[in-house]
């Protein structure tokens, strides 16, 4: 419960901030929608639209009014119905002319699937890594993958991107270059969703490389300090099997400090990755959020932020409860 | 819990492997169901092809299928292009606005004795859209009569419509349902009356330009036009109705305008398929279409429109991700295609030059900028053709005055500008003895100024009528010292090349001048152009220099209110040059008058006032034009008869191209 009350008090706290920073970036929203027809109107037409959208906008009206009309504490200028993020309302995207949920329901769909297998295969191929890497600690094919992980940690995400790019789909023609589904498709149901698992398959395997380092290594250093354990020599000296040994008492030891990094990739599904998205050409989380801003977009911008609180405030709960899950020494609320 | 975790990567990995794996060498098309997949005979695998092409757009589908009215991303714009082209005037090949006499059968302006002016259109019969629907007089006078509605206000539509429309504003504002100067004459005439503001105007003929817009697709069914004698008004049910915001109208109008299939339209295509999700959209030729203004109907059965990538567009040149890109503007970018050709691609280049350019904006004000005589310093202490030739790498020219090569104004007047214009050539002595002769001839202590060894130049302005911000006070004399504050966007490679090659080069130094560079946002820069802080408060003007881009609109060359001395228009930020150049012969005289003293057709008149405005513009030198990009289309050597150019884009260029091999 006390969870939770913080939870809340943070959101609003984080909700208010948030407002006041994006309200103060310097842009006139209502000139820069404008700017383009200025050209074809004349100064008195121009001037009437111009003071209209401001007044639509609420632009004039002090922060605290904005921002509780906005947070869903005072009723909306137009409606005068109470209609801000509170009620469900994310808010109005000036850069598309349309409800913010709707500009960002797509690009989080495909960010989420994304995600889900770039997590899940880079989980399945680190995790196993990392403790084979463990067991056999210090051996030529250990340090072999030590050095071949290195590249894709050391490496940026760009570089990596473009030199899969050339090697697998202009080369090997292995993968089409970017994109995310073959142009002019009509499939449906499973064949449209392993049209786009396709598609997606060279930047997942970007991803993969740019996590190997990273989470092999954290997965290969909990595991060595496991093995190293009095409770693993001794189970090592009653006989039991190798494989049990590792499987089930080394690991199990050496969950507590990866499960914060598991839950951490499983919620990282929401985000967007600005390099993947724009050098593969998906239409993603990353992307909107940047052009968002560059749009000086402030109520866009603000939704997808407060979902991302959201998420990050819900995110430390499941941590805090899967240790307590994880380890049963571990309560919440002690 | 263990198993099932086990079993659930698994499948996922097999999926993934599936999905990944497979001996494809198409690396367009996915890999798992073979009889989806052309495989042409190996032997001939050149020879027969898809009637259709993959254009690669760098810009964003956004689903704003509504040409503008509501959001302006260029993509969407292009598709709303190639699938809406009954205008009754249209832009031709070289932008200017000729009759389509595929969908006009007769058109006429009328004169009203309250300076009004009415234009009477009559369609051609038997002119359907893709649905098979019939077009009326009702679907052109709706195209004008959604802008002048209450609705258009709710969804912020950026037309200016409602104002020059008789009585459109007042429908706009709700004061009436009706639009007194849209009428329905039959079936297929209606009627426009401009108001008098707008009625005595070079372009007036442009508001004749009209097109369909299908009612019940727009607002949903039950929804109309009619007009009773006072002016046309939308309908629900046959009732008449003020047509406002929110509701089902609102509902459909936005379902409508990013329609992923069945968007009802009249053009050379239809789409068939917009999907969000892979920003791509799918369009086939529309069965119906009667052909474009030259009666022109396209060949190639499909076009798709999928994303290119800045840092990949050649890699889906060279895999066939896509096989038409254009606009390419960097100069590596064009070599890296003229390579590929070289290297024996399938590809074609089609140059054409920019319809505008990057320039230097001064702000005449403030500062030192407010002298003409410094503004031709700046200018000849700038080598530009070196400028264009570095920043373009060889695929750009410039230009001396507001105009670009491929308008029709410059190419009637390539002898008398070539005989007229100045071209402020790279020239530091030139520029030295303007400024001497401008009397920028003091020290900072008042002496005289003999070289950069002495500082900057200064100028005594005590007395003169200008602004003095900035100005120093010495022996009771005010001395402007010759520095300009310059303000531009951050990363930008202008700037960048503009630092080096003048505000830092040793010819400005020398000349004792100085430029002084601030960088900020895009926003930042309207401030500096509008005089407004981060607010939007008025603030004195600061900077006396900007580094920006401009372009020419196809067919409408109006700078009319861009040199006005009316404070308020000013204030607004019309005449961002803040120059003053009233009266006989005056850039604001000359500017009006070139749209507004002109009878609409007369060519000759415009033509030599527009001649008079650039060499005027020329002579006062607001701006200097620095470099107009040569762009490059790459285009399949399969596909044949696809031209363009600035203001024949890719909409246009498509309809007249073929595919020779294709199935």
């Amino acid at each position: 419960m006390k969870r939770l009350v913080y939870i809340v008090v943070v959101f609003f706290i984080t909700s208010f901030l948030m407002y006041c920073l994006f309200s103060l970036i310097p842009s006139d929203p209502a000139r820069n929608q404008l700017e383009g027809v200025k050209k074809s109107m004349k100064p008195e037409a121009y001037q009437q639209m111009y003071e209209e959208l401001r007044d639509k906008m609420g632009l004039d009206d002090p922060i605290v009014i904005r921002y509780a009309r906005w947070i869903g504490f005072m009723p909306d200028k137009q409606s005068g119905e109470f209609d801000g993020l509170l009620q469900g309302n994310f808010g109005y995207s000036l850069l598309r002319q349309k409800d913010c949920v709707d500009v960002i329901k797509t690009p989080m769909a495909n960010t989420i699937l994304f995600n889900i297998f770039t997590t899940i295969l880079t989980l399945a191929v680190t995790i196993p890594l990392g403790i084979w890497c463990a067991v056999h600690k210090g051996s030529k094919l250990d340090q072999g993958v030590q050095a071949f992980t290195i590249l894709g940690y050391s490496l940026p995400q760009y570089i990596i991107a473009l030199i899969f790019i050339f090697v697998f789909a202009v080369l090997l023609k292995w993968f089409p270059v970017n994109g995310a589904a073959t142009p002019g498709s009509t499939y449906t149901g499973l064949r449209e969703l392993l049209d786009r698992l396709y598609y997606m398959s060279l930047p997942i395997l970007v991803s993969l490389f740019g996590a190997l380092g990273g989470m092999s290594r954290y997965v290969r250093a909990s595991m060595i300090d496991a093995l190293s354990m009095d409770c693993i020599r001794t189970a090592r000296a009653k006989g039991v099997k190798e494989r049990v040994v590792i499987y089930s008492h080394a690991w199990r030891n050496a969950l507590l400090p990866v499960v914060t990094s598991i839950i951490g990739w499983f919620l990282s599904v929401f985000s967007g990755s600005l390099v993947l998205e724009n050098v593969f050409g998906l239409n993603g989380m990353g992307a909107l959020y940047i052009k968002a801003l560059n749009g000086s977009d402030a109520e866009l911008c603000l939704a997808i932020q407060m979902f991302y609180t959201v998420v990050a405030l819900l995110g430390n709960l499941i941590t805090d409860l899967a240790y307590g899950f994880v380890d049963p020494r571990i309560r919440v609320n002690k | 819990m263990k198993k099932f975790l086990a079993l659930l990567l698994a499948v996922m990995m097999v999926i993934s492997m599936a999905a990944c794996g497979g001996n494809n060498t198409d690396a367009t098309a996915a890999p798992t169901d073979a009889a989806d997949v052309t495989e042409a005979p190996a032997t001939d695998a050149a020879e027969v092809r898809e009637n259709k092409v993959i254009l690669g757009d760098i810009t964003e589908l956004t689903g704003d299928f509504t040409g503008g009215l509501v959001t302006n991303g260029a993509s969407d714009m292009m598709i709303y292009d190639l699938v809406n082209d009954y205008g009754t005037m249209v832009a031709n090949q070289g932008g200017n606005y000729v009759e389509n006499p595929t969908v006009m059968k007769e058109w006429s302006r009328t004169d009203n004795e309250d300076g009004t002016a009415t234009y009477t259109i009559t369609i051609n019969e038997g002119l359907v859209y893709n649905n098979g629907e019939p077009i009326t007089a009702k679907d052109y006078a709706f195209s004008v009569m959604k802008s002048c509605t209450p609705f258009a206000s709710a969804l912020s539509f950026t037309s200016g419509t409602k104002d020059m429309i008789v009585g459109g504003a007042a429908a706009y504002a709700g004061e009436v349902n009706y639009v007194s100067g849209l009428h329905l004459i039959d079936e297929y005439t209606l009627s426009l009356t401009i108001v008098a503001d707008y009625a005595n105007y070079y372009y007036a003929d442009t508001y004749a330009a009209v097109s369909p817009w299908n009612e019940e697709f727009w607002l949903g069914e039950g929804y109309g036009i009619a007009d009773d004698g006072e002016g046309c008004y939308i309908t629900l049910n046959g009732e008449a109705i003020v047509l406002e915001g929110g509701g089902d109208a609102e509902a459909n109008f936005r379902a409508a305008m990013s329609a992923t299939d069945g968007y009802v339209s009249a053009g050379p295509y239809s789409i068939t398929k917009y999907d969000p999700a892979t920003s791509q959209c799918t369009l086939d030729i529309n069965p119906n279409y009667a052909g474009n203004f030259e009666g022109v109907k396209p060949s190639i059965q499909t076009i798709v429109v999928v994303r290119a990538e800045d840092a990949t567009w050649a890699d889906q040149l060279k895999t066939g991700g896509m096989d038409i890109y254009a606009g390419i503007t960097d100069g590596d970018d064009i070599n890296t295609l003229l390579d590929m050709i070289d290297e024996g691609a399938e590809l074609r280049a089609i140059a054409y030059d920019r319809a505008g350019y990057g320039k230097i904006q001064f702000l005449c004000d403030v500062g030192p900028t407010q002298f003409v005589e410094v503004r031709h310093a700046v200018a000849q202490l700038l080598n530009r053709d070196e400028f264009v030739n570095t920043f373009c790498q060889g695929f750009g020219t410039t230009v001396d005055a507001p105009y670009a090569t491929c308008l029709q104004m410059y190419m009637d007047s390539k002898d008398f500008l070539a005989d007229n214009l100045k071209s402020y050539a790279y020239d530091v002595d030139a520029a030295n003895a303007e400024l001497a002769e401008g009397g920028w001839t003091l020290t900072a202590e008042g002496n005289e100024w003999t070289s950069s060894e002495d500082g900057l130049r200064h100028k005594d302005v005590t007395g003169l009528d200008v602004n003095t911000d900035g100005c120093i006070e010495v022996g009771g004399k005010t001395l402007m010292p010759l520095q300009i504050q310059w303000y531009s966007t951050e990363g930008n490679p202008v700037s960048d090349l503009l630092a080096i090659m003048l505000a830092n080069s040793d010819a400005v130094a020398q000349s004792g001048m100085e430029i002084v560079l601030t960088v900020g946002d895009w926003n930042g820069l309207l401030g500096a152009i509008y005089h407004e802080d981060a607010d939007g408060n008025k603030v004195a003007p600061e900077y006396g220099m900007l580094n920006l881009a401009t372009g020419f609109t196809s067919a409408l060359y109006d700078y009319s209110f861009n040199w006005t001395d009316d404070p308020d228009y000013v204030a607004m930020g019309y005449n961002s040059n803040y120059l003053f150049d009233m009266g006989e012969g005056g850039l604001d005289q000359l500017s009006m008058d070139m749209v507004y003293a002109v009878e609409p057709g007369d060519y000759e008149a415009y033509l030599d006032l527009w001649q008079q405005y650039i060499v005027r513009w020329n002579e006062l030198l607001p701006e200097i034009p620095l470099y107009c990009n040569i762009y490059y289309t790459a285009v399949p050597s399969w596909v044949e008869g696809y031209e363009q150019n600035s203001f024949w884009d890719f909409a246009d260029a498509i309809v007249y191209a073929s595919i020779p091999s294709a199935q």
